[in-house]
């Protein structure tokens, strides 16, 4: 690849707060970044509730790269790439299901559920024997590992263990959801693609700066589908000569997630992980159910700074934990194109009531249908549609909020910083980005991506 | 073919009524879709019954043996899971003058067709039909979306309520970028 270290320094600058457009249009940035980031991270396959019987499959990406996720006899979960070892035609067409064998629909070459090669066919009258299927499995995914149920796996046999690679930022983020209970995926999984760029549907999950724009429709009383009517107004944000084409001043609801006095809690860690969002005694009027936190089992698994922390966490590159229990993937398809999945989570106990109720909520707000995601769809594809001018391309973009006043504070194995909104979520997603782009060996990527003491 | 042969032996005024029945079945139809392409959006709720269920499944890739789980049921995550109450706040949404991704609004128009009553008690009917859901919006965004809806209709006041809506799509994957208008 011809692009340099020093040019790749170039496009994101942490002191100016400022991201240059060409990232997100750019299909030599997107070859770069399959290579750099997708082909060595780990990266979320599914849950393993998603699995729970022998010959269960579920169909995930890396990358570009198809992989069955399949449960074994013997209880433990591999993950193999979808392609047959002889001509590389897919060995299995649907999404999830249970198989007993994975048949190749080209020339019959037939796999058991570990990948094993069993069956060829004419391995006698064609191949006079002289084939050894012992080395014509499907390939296995260099390394698959289960946090708390959360199946990843990675292609680079020289990544560090799943659980060094989250650390205590990336374990924060994924205990959000597993400390609640004993959680298992509700069927089905929302996928759709939006014509954006996958950076900016990743980078838009710490910016607790739009829902009150983009979503001020969503958080009118009685949209939402939660009970906004009864939440406490918040003092309203200065809207000061904000106004619309129509010349009307912009009027936005005091309900929903907006308003001053809303801490919020940033926290930074290792390889770009970071989570971003209020803090769990701001997000009261939020509509989102906070009282498991006071659980002896969440305290203990949040720790003491990690209960405060109720923000959006991103396990870089794209899995996101939104507050909704929902586990949302951004999975980049082209530079314009990324498709969205979403994983909904609810306990396995809860009475059938909660559990639908749950359910009808997170059909509400998030996925295409989403009272909050459709408006999301539309900036993020307008923002990448104008990276493509030439001349549109020379602004940088801006993430200078804060910038320069986020003070890291380390404590309880996080980093965190503490404010009013900010963009140091997003800003430091982009530094990560631009390290991981440079292909350093894993041990410099991790002490770049450590935070200092100031963003 | 088998069809005709049925229609035969049914007497003369019972097809008569068929047919009056399935004609005002069908201009209902024609006339929700007029209020949904005219953006008439309260309109168009109150032809929902106060107790009605508007459903859009995830549909998956699924192996032929394991085709009755090819769609999700309610109480499985699905792309629309609404209550006439859920409906009214989509609808409020709309009309607020913040909605962004509906301002300027989409361009719509809903084809209905292939009409069938497979059930009727009387007073309420199920009905599935054939939609094209065709959307433009802005300048170069366009979307078709083909399915099928099954409907329990109920008979109020010389006209129908719909209590019930299960929208199929002939997609699993959304080949769209949000869903934000009404099937």
């Amino acid at each position: 690849m011809a692009l340099a270290n020093t040019e790749i320094d170039e496009l994101v600058s942490l002191e100016r707060g400022e991201v240059d457009r060409r990232i997100y249009t750019d299909p030599e940035i997107f070859e770069l970044e399959m290579q750099r980031i997708f082909a060595r991270s780990w990266l979320f396959l599914c849950h393993e509730s998603q699995i729970p019987e022998p010959g269960d499959f579920f169909q995930s990406v890396m990358g570009r790269d198809n992989v069955l996720v399949v449960r074994q006899r013997d209880g433990s979960i591999k993950a193999m790439l979808n392609t047959c070892a002889h001509r590389g035609n897919a060995v299995c067409r649907a999404e999830e299901g249970n198989a007993k064998n994975f048949l190749c629909t080209y020339h019959g070459w037939s796999y058991g559920i570990d990948g094993r090669l069993n069956g060829v066919p004419g391995f006698k009258t064609f191949y006079d024997g002289q084939l050894d299927k012992s080395r014509h499995g499907l390939a296995q995914v260099a390394q698959v590992a289960s946090y708390k149920g959360f199946v990843f796996g990675t292609h680079d046999a020289s990544a560090p263990p799943l659980e060094e690679f989250l650390g205590a930022t990336g374990r924060l983020g994924l205990d959000q959801i597993a400390a609640r209970g004993d959680m298992v995926v509700v069927p089905g999984i929302q996928k759709f693609i939006i014509d954006c760029n996958w950076k900016i549907a990743v980078d838009n999950l710490f910016d607790w700066y739009h829902p009150q724009i983009t979503h001020a429709s969503a958080f009118q009383p009685g949209v939402m589908g939660t009970d906004t009517a009864s939440a406490a107004e918040r003092e309203k944000i200065d809207l000061s000569e904000v106004n619309m084409d129509s010349g009307a001043a912009l009027d936005l609801p005091a309900t929903g997630i907006s308003g001053t006095k809303f801490d919020q809690v940033v926290v930074l860690g290792e390889y770009g992980h970071a989570i971003g969002g209020p803090t769990a005694s701001s997000s009261g009027n939020s509509a989102f159910d906070t009282t498991w936190r006071s659980t002896a089992q969440a305290r203990a698994a949040l720790g003491p700074v990690g209960v405060e922390v109720a923000g959006h966490p991103n396990i870089f590159p794209t899995t996101w934990i939104a507050v909704s229990v929902q586990l949302s993937l951004r999975i980049p398809r082209d530079p314009g194109h990324t498709e969205i999945w979403w994983f909904t989570f609810v306990d396995r106990n809860l009475p059938r009531e909660t559990r639908d109720f749950m359910v009808t909520i997170a059909c509400r707000i998030f996925g295409p249908g989403g009272v909050l995601e459709q408006d999301d769809g539309e900036n993020w594809a307008q923002a990448t549609a104008q990276t493509r001018g030439i001349a549109s391309r020379r602004m940088k973009h801006q993430l200078t909020m804060g910038l320069g006043r986020g003070k890291i504070i380390k404590e309880g194995g996080l980093s965190r910083i503490e404010g009013l909104t900010g963009e140091h979520g997003q800003l430091w997603t982009y530094h990560s980005w631009a390290q991981w782009m440079k292909g350093l060996s894993w041990d410099e990527l991790k002490r770049v991506t450590t935070p200092g003491d100031f963003i | 073919m088998q069809m005709s042969n049925e229609m035969k032996s049914v007497p003369r005024e019972d097809r008569i009524a068929a047919m009056v029945l399935h004609y005002e079945v069908e201009r209902f139809y024609y006339d929700e879709a007029a209020l949904l392409d005219s953006h008439r959006y309260e309109e168009w709720l109150a032809l929902f019954a106060d107790d009605a269920h508007y459903f859009m499944p995830i549909r998956r890739t699924r192996m032929q043996r394991e085709m009755e789980k090819e769609f999700t049921k309610p109480g499985e995550m699905a792309f629309f899971d609404d209550t006439k109450t859920l409906l009214a706040g989509r609808i409020k949404k709309l009309g607020s003058g913040r909605s962004w991704a509906e301002d300027p609004p989409s361009r719509t128009r809903h084809l209905i067709t292939n009409v069938r009553i497979l059930k009727e008690d009387g007073s309420t009917f199920e009905v599935q039909s054939n939609f094209h859901l065709y959307r433009t919006r802005l300048n170069s965004e366009e979307t078709s979306w083909i399915g099928s809806r099954r409907d329990v209709l109920r008979r109020v006041e010389g006209s129908f309520q719909i209590v019930d809506r299960k929208i199929f799509l002939e997609q699993t994957v959304l080949l769209s970028r949000n869903l934000s208008n009404f099937f």
